[in-house]
């Protein structure tokens, strides 16, 4: 067991199937790498390909363990506002959301058997628990970017331009040039710059 | 031959892998030469990374099952090289045969054996634990924690496979299986690493007389396989050596304890042995370790069966320590967590837990997303129309694959589900004694995997029942590896594609019939002429995975379906093909274009309330 002196984080990343939470976890997870931090990410597979939800872990600074308890995250990046809401027992009082406002109803809404929450309801059930908290338009943000999964990357720059992240959007910026196909690369540093403006407006 | 860093990454470099890349890596490092496996969830990136990577190196095949798959590594292992076998743990019971009887005869190339077990049911049946195969067959057993000790155990194995001629198991977990960490790379061997095969009838054609032989052999192999245990440097012990309240670990359980000691604070008051190299017990370093403390508490997440190995050496032993284990809060069911072992290690060393507390309570009623099948699903279709012709009259025995979700409403096409391939044979046994109509849904990779047994007992016993062969062309459910029935041109050069009729009719069936999935009037016009029909009948129904297509073959079509008509029918339709790409607009009924494929089954369905039209 490794003891190290490095600020300890973990950050629960939630989605729907497809979105595309996971290769951001990765893209996240190289990022901090590179900039020197002990990591453990996971991720969940399977059956969840299909329109299921999709859970992920970034761990930062020495802790071990892939699968997260209610209460043990320090910040939740929710990729869709209903899977925020399901996601938010996970957050530690006072911990940080940061989470897509574009909702993607599940099958039961589509067909008109369920109700999808009013968004200003899940806004302010986050709101109060959370101590910090952005909702941003990730669809609206990553198409004037130039695509939509590009939505992605404005939440994972809103994260890392909040200061709460131990390393900013400059780091996110190289993994971007670095691990990113160049042809995405001028979409996602857009949708970068998008996404840390969202944060400092 | 790919560039990818797996490949030509040098010794020290260092990646972000996941578990299952960095055992890749790992089997590289070693001198791995094939590679054979059935895919299944958490296994399946091991054989997924290998055919990624695309290197003369080493040879892969995806098999039509675990058994022949490991058969074919044992083949390879016996011819000298080495052999990496990979499957879900529930595979490995339908491979257990081989298992057992290559343990007894020896594998001098060096067989490594994946197990990916699935504790919570991520992606599976059952919660087995498959460290009993390691104590049941004798095989060395290695259980890392991270991506880097995956790389480390597999190339360790690896060498002890080829030192003792004896296979290894490899068993992970799901949480394991998906970590990524960095992983710091080893050398690359310029060579593949080959032994002779020398004949030795007596030695290994598996008759009595060898196997007596042979079993006292094996024994003496893991005599010498326990002393690599002992020293083994993935069993190591921390803590202050006064202290004598101590933990033993394996597993994933390893990450949760380091966990909670750093949350409780309590690294100081326990000394800690942590066991990577699980089977054979390590007994001399267990008992040291249970001789210096009062109390032991033993931390693994399945069966006991590490906590009843140290019972039974501190029985054997008259050490007078105090073990603890399983219990009401570390029960053999699902995972285990950090804050699990918080409040079991508060119990243990008798302080306060820290207070876990969450930000916010579970919100109630909110609508969840199970898996659903695709919109554009060709099962969907199929089973539509069998629900339109059996309606409740049959009883639907399904089978394991994508095509499992048609358990839920409306289409509610599974009664019963046994295991891989089981929907022949069980449905023909259900059909025998019920007396009632029964129809089996078989996918097409299950079919080469154990369906094509089922189908040649039904025809051998004289069973009646409609088998349905839910063909889409390739292994969809476990992210589209291939298999027999995938077409030639997907295949390519190193495999041949079987003709799933020809097999069916060459097995001896006669009521047979060849339908086009999305063509519904011909689907129900097969089932109906099947349906009065007796004896074994087949109809198999053919239209390529949706997401496969589009991804494989770029295909895409250039017209969707649109509700033209509001309405009865529009409502029948969504009531009961239900698919996702339809949605409610207010009181209306609409189609998203950008989830339909445009298979235009509803306009079969309904075809006053929906019309195609051009996309975009």
């Amino acid at each position: 067991m490794s003891e190290t002196t490095q600020k300890r984080m973990r950050i629960y990343f939630t989605g729907v199937g497809g979105q595309g939470t996971l290769t951001a976890t990765t893209l996240l997870s190289r990022a901090a790498l590179d900039a020197g931090l002990e990591l453990v990410a996971g991720e969940v597979h399977g059956m969840a390909q299909r329109g299921g939800v999709v859970e992920s872990v970034l761990l930062l600074g020495g802790w071990r363990s892939p699968k997260l308890d209610p209460g043990e995250a320090d910040v939740i990046l929710g990729f869709e506002p209903l899977e925020t809401l399901r996601g938010l027992p996970y957050l530690r009082p006072g911990g940080a959301v940061f989470s897509s406002s574009d909702p993607l109803p599940p099958v039961s809404v589509s067909l008109g058997n369920a109700a999808y929450p009013d968004l200003a309801e899940i806004e302010s059930k986050v709101r109060a628990a959370a101590g910090v908290c952005r909702f941003l338009p990730c669809r609206e943000l990553g198409l004037q970017a130039g695509s939509v999964q590009s939505g992605n990357t404005v939440l994972l720059a809103a994260a890392c331009a909040s200061g709460l992240l131990p390393f900013g959007v400059d780091v996110l910026e190289a993994a971007i040039k670095k691990y990113l196909p160049a042809k995405l690369q001028e979409v996602n540093l857009k949708a970068l710059s998008l996404g840390a403006a969202a944060v400092a407006g | 031959m790919s560039m990818h860093p797996l490949l030509t990454g040098g010794r020290g470099e260092r990646h972000l892998l996941l578990t299952n890349e960095a055992i890749v890596r790992g089997a590289l490092e070693a001198g791995v030469s094939l590679v054979s496996c059935y895919p299944g969830t958490p296994s399946s990136e091991v054989p997924d990374t290998f055919r990624k990577l695309g290197s003369d190196r080493y040879v892969l095949e995806y098999s039509v099952n675990e058994k022949v798959a490991f058969e074919v590594a044992a083949g390879a292992a016996l011819a000298g090289s080495m052999a990496l076998v990979t499957m879900k743990h529930v595979g490995l019971n339908v491979a257990a045969d081989p298992l057992f009887t290559a343990a007894y005869s020896g594998l001098p190339g060096g067989l490594v054996l994946l197990s990916a077990d699935d504790p919570g049911c991520h992606a599976s049946q059952n919660e087995q634990d498959n460290r009993y195969y390691a104590r049941a067959a004798s095989l060395p057993c290695f259980e890392p924690a991270s991506a880097a000790e995956a790389r480390e155990m597999t190339r360790e194995a690896f060498r002890m496979a080829r030192e003792l001629q004896q296979p290894v198991m490899l068993r992970t977990t799901t949480r394991v299986n998906h970590m990524r960490g960095p992983v710091e790379f080893g050398e690359l061997p310029a060579e593949r690493s080959q032994v002779p095969f020398e004949r030795n009838p007596g030695r290994f054609v598996a008759v009595p007389a060898t196997a007596r032989v042979r079993h006292r052999a094996l024994v003496s192999a893991m005599k010498k396989a326990r002393e690599f245990a002992e020293n083994s440097r993935f069993n190591t012990e921390h803590g202050d050596s006064g202290v004598r309240t101590g933990i033993i670990v394996s597993g994933v359980s390893r990450n949760y304890l380091a966990d909670a000691l750093a949350t409780g604070g309590w690294g100081g008051r326990v000394r800690v042995l942590e066991l990577g190299m699980t089977w054979p017990l390590p007994e001399k370093k267990l008992l040291a370790f249970l001789s210096s403390c009062d109390r032991v508490l033993v931390l693994e997440e399945g069966d006991p069966l590490l906590e009843s190995g140290v019972r039974e050496l501190a029985q054997r032993h008259h050490c007078a320590v105090r073990v603890e284990g399983k219990d009401e809060l570390l029960t053999v069911q699902g995972e285990y967590s950090t804050t699990l072992l918080l409040r079991r290690l508060a119990q243990y060393l008798d302080c306060p837990c820290p207070a876990l507390t969450s930000a916010a309570p579970a919100a109630e009623g909110l609508p969840n997303r199970p898996p659903n099948l695709c919109a554009g699903c060709s099962h969907r279709a199929v089973y539509y129309a069998v629900r339109q012709v059996f309606g409740d009259d049959a009883y639907y025995s399904n089978d394991i694959g994508c095509y499992t979700l048609g358990v839920l409403p409306p289409l509610r096409a599974a009664d019963f589900l046994v295991c891989m391939g089981s929907s022949i044979s069980t449905g023909s046994g259900f059909a025998r004694v019920s007396g009632k109509p029964v129809v089996a849904f078989i996918g097409d990779s299950t079919f080469f995997h154990s369906g094509m047994t089922g189908l040649a007992n039904a025809l051998f016993n004289r069973h009646d029942l409609l088998v349905v062969i839910l063909d889409n062309g390739t292994t969809a459910m476990t992210g589209h590896q291939p298999n027999p029935g995938m077409a030639q041109e997907v295949l390519g050069e190193a495999s041949l594609h079987l003709d799933i009729e020809a097999v069916v009719r060459g097995l001896g069936v006669t009521q047979f019939a060849r339908v086009k999935a999305f063509n519904l009037k011909g689907v129900m016009a097969a089932l109906e002429d099947l349906k009065d029909k007796k004896g074994v009948r087949v109809l198999l129904a053919e239209e390529p995975c949706a997401l496969y297509a589009r991804r494989q073959f770029k295909k895409g079509t250039t017209q969707v379906a649109e509700v033209r008509e509001q309405g009865e029918d529009a409502q029948r339709c969504l009531d009961t093909l239900a698919c996702p790409a339809f949605y409610r607009d207010g009181e209306n009924i609409a189609v998203d274009e950008n989830l339909c494929s445009g298979c235009m089954v509803c306009l079969q369905v309904a075809p006053k309330a929906f019309k195609a039209r051009k996309r975009g």
